[in-house]
């Protein structure tokens, strides 16, 4: 069941209805029924492994509170965190192995990789990972009830695609089931509206273009590689960002709403920055489960420990997504930009302090330059394999060659016209104002003190264009294959 | 070594890890009131407090700081 297929609206138009007509103890059961409902319409048995390693974790959780000893409680924990990461790295390593040499997602075999890698299980793993660790640093206590674990984990607008929520958040909001505000539906609902937009006006738009120019970059000028470098980068933030606003949208209608994603990823000053903004919850959950351990085991190692600790916390990004070598490479990639930038950053400051005239510049080109190496390190990450994400970084640099221009703009060959094209633009800046509207409350106030007609005008006109430009059907969100 | 000399000395350990002469902590200061206290000046930021206070932390104690006030709590406690 899609999100975006007629079945899902059936199915949360009745949960949302059950769910208001029980008494608030029996929502949190509700809900867990109606997710592992949702899970069992993609596989039954794997909608029992994710119960299994739930109860196995619920346990573990529980009995870590009743070791005496901080070794027999540091043995507990190691001991599941790592079968709990190897049960995710031998899926994922097996999926690779059975769809393809090189594992590549998004094209004919994609399907027995989705077949195979139980649904969500990248998302609902590091949630319970996250939270047996909290347990262990006594962030929180464990969870007694099995029925609120559960949920957490299984939890049904965010296991397709994040976001990867935390714990305590979770427990604190499941608290408040009672006291629903009518005001967090309809701001579910606007929500939900506005990730479908990104995702059928925008994202689904640039599909085809994207699709070609990855399927045989020698066709292609640099020109026409450049362009479908840049539009790869914005088709996977409309996709992504639409779908965490979908799962934003969906769990505010239970009073349940998921932390946020994504803050204005591409305007950023310098590449730490970025990795704040772009993915947020799973970097942050890496930043706290895994680099920040990791950099206190390789403190004394000094700037080599430093530099460690980011490579392997960017690899881990990178191979989080499948066991590809181009989500390795692409993570290395950014893992080597990363200690760069890190380890220059105090003397860069340190040079550009006493020249105004040049730091008015870099203000200009700092964001520039951290927006192209993101694009560069997307196009080995979109890549079907590592030779083919060369194919297209040799052919973009080698120019004009073999009677293609470096210059030509087909559209033909992109399987666009200058209309759609200049229509997507237009879109895609609206939709990067609304996401900047949203984070400003003076903005989403004055929205929502506005005349409802014009409230109502603007919904209506993001249904007709979504309706108008989008072709509806089965599509899936690129998160949701990792 | 007293409450009031820990505070002291943990205050130029911040001054000098955000490179903030002007910079003040106190009990209830997290990382969001600090201007570049993320994950990653948070290690260099524990790194230079052992040093400054010669004690050793684990990762959890590190783990279970919630503001400043726990880190010196938490230096009385591995000072003694």
């Amino acid at each position: 069941m899609s999100f975006l297929s007629l079945s899902f609206v059936l199915f949360t138009v009745v949960t949302l209805a059950v769910f208001q007509l029980s008494p608030p103890r029996l929502r949190p059961l509700v809900l867990l029924l109606a997710s592992l409902a949702f899970y069992a319409s993609h596989s039954p048995v794997y909608a029992l492994l994710l119960l299994g390693v739930t109860l196995l974790v619920h346990r573990a959780a529980r009995a870590l509170e009743r070791r005496e000893t901080e070794r027999a409680k540091l043995r507990l924990v190691a001991l599941v965190v790592t079968a709990l990461v190897v049960m995710l790295a031998g899926f994922k390593l097996a999926s690779a192995l059975a769809a393809s040499p090189a594992g590549s997602p998004g094209e004919g075999e994609g399907v027995a990789l989705r077949v195979l890698v139980p649904l969500g299980l990248s998302y609902y793993l590091f949630k319970l990972i996250g939270y047996l660790l909290d347990v262990y640093w006594e962030k929180m206590p464990a969870e007694r009830s099995i029925v609120a674990l559960a949920l957490y984990a299984s939890f049904f607008p965010q296991i397709v695609s994040g976001p990867i929520e935390r714990a305590g958040d979770f427990r604190e909001q499941l608290g408040r089931l009672d006291k629903l505000d009518p005001a967090s539906v309809a701001a579910g609902l606007r929500r939900i509206l506005f990730g479908l937009f990104k995702k059928i006006a925008i994202a689904d738009r640039l599909a085809g273009l994207v699709d070609a120019v990855h399927a045989q970059p020698s066709a292609y000028s640099s020109l026409e590689l450049l362009a479908g470098a840049y539009l790869f980068a914005l088709q996977l933030y409309a996709d992504f960002s639409g779908v965490t606003d979908i799962a934003i949208g969906l769990g505010q209608l239970f009073g349940l709403k998921g932390p946020e994603n994504f803050d204005l990823p591409f305007f950023t000053r310098n590449l730490q920055e970025y990795w704040r903004r772009w993915h947020m919850s799973l970097t942050s959950w890496l930043a706290d489960y895994l680099f920040t351990p990791l950099r206190m085991a390789l403190r004394d190692l000094g700037q080599l420990g430093l530099a460690l600790a980011i490579l392997i916390n960017m690899v881990a990004i990178g191979v989080w997504h499948g066991a590809a070598w181009t989500y390795a490479a692409f993570g290395l990639l950014h893992g080597v930009f990363m200690v760069a930038s890190v380890l220059t950053l105090k003397r860069r400051d340190a040079f550009f302090q006493g020249r105004p005239a040049l730091s008015r510049l870099r203000a200009v080109t700092a964001p520039l330059a951290s927006f192209h190496l993101v694009v560069l390190a997307l196009v080995v990450f979109r890549a079907s394999s590592l030779s083919r994400a060369a194919e297209y970084l040799a052919r973009f640099a080698a120019g004009s060659r073999g009677g293609i221009a470096a210059t030509r703009f087909s559209f033909r060959l992109l399987h666009m016209t200058p209309g759609a094209m200049l229509g997507i633009l237009v879109l895609a800046a609206l939709m990067e104002f609304g996401n900047w509207a949203m984070r400003e409350s003076g903005w989403s106030r004055g929205f929502l003190a506005a005349p409802r007609a014009y409230r109502w005008a603007l919904y209506c006109g993001i249904i007709l264009v979504t309706l108008g430009v989008g072709h509806l059907g089965e599509q899936t969100f690129i998160y949701a294959q990792f | 070594m007293t409450n009031e000399e820990i505070r002291r000395k943990l205050n130029g350990v911040f001054q000098q890890v955000f490179d903030a002469p002007e910079l003040e902590v106190g009990d209830a200061t997290t990382a969001e009131d600090v201007p570049g206290w993320d994950s990653l000046a948070h290690v260099n930021l524990v790194v230079a407090v052992e040093k400054a206070f010669s004690v050793r932390f684990t990762t959890k104690e590190v783990k279970g700081l919630a503001n400043v006030g726990d880190m010196i709590r938490l230096i009385e406690r591995r000072a003694k």
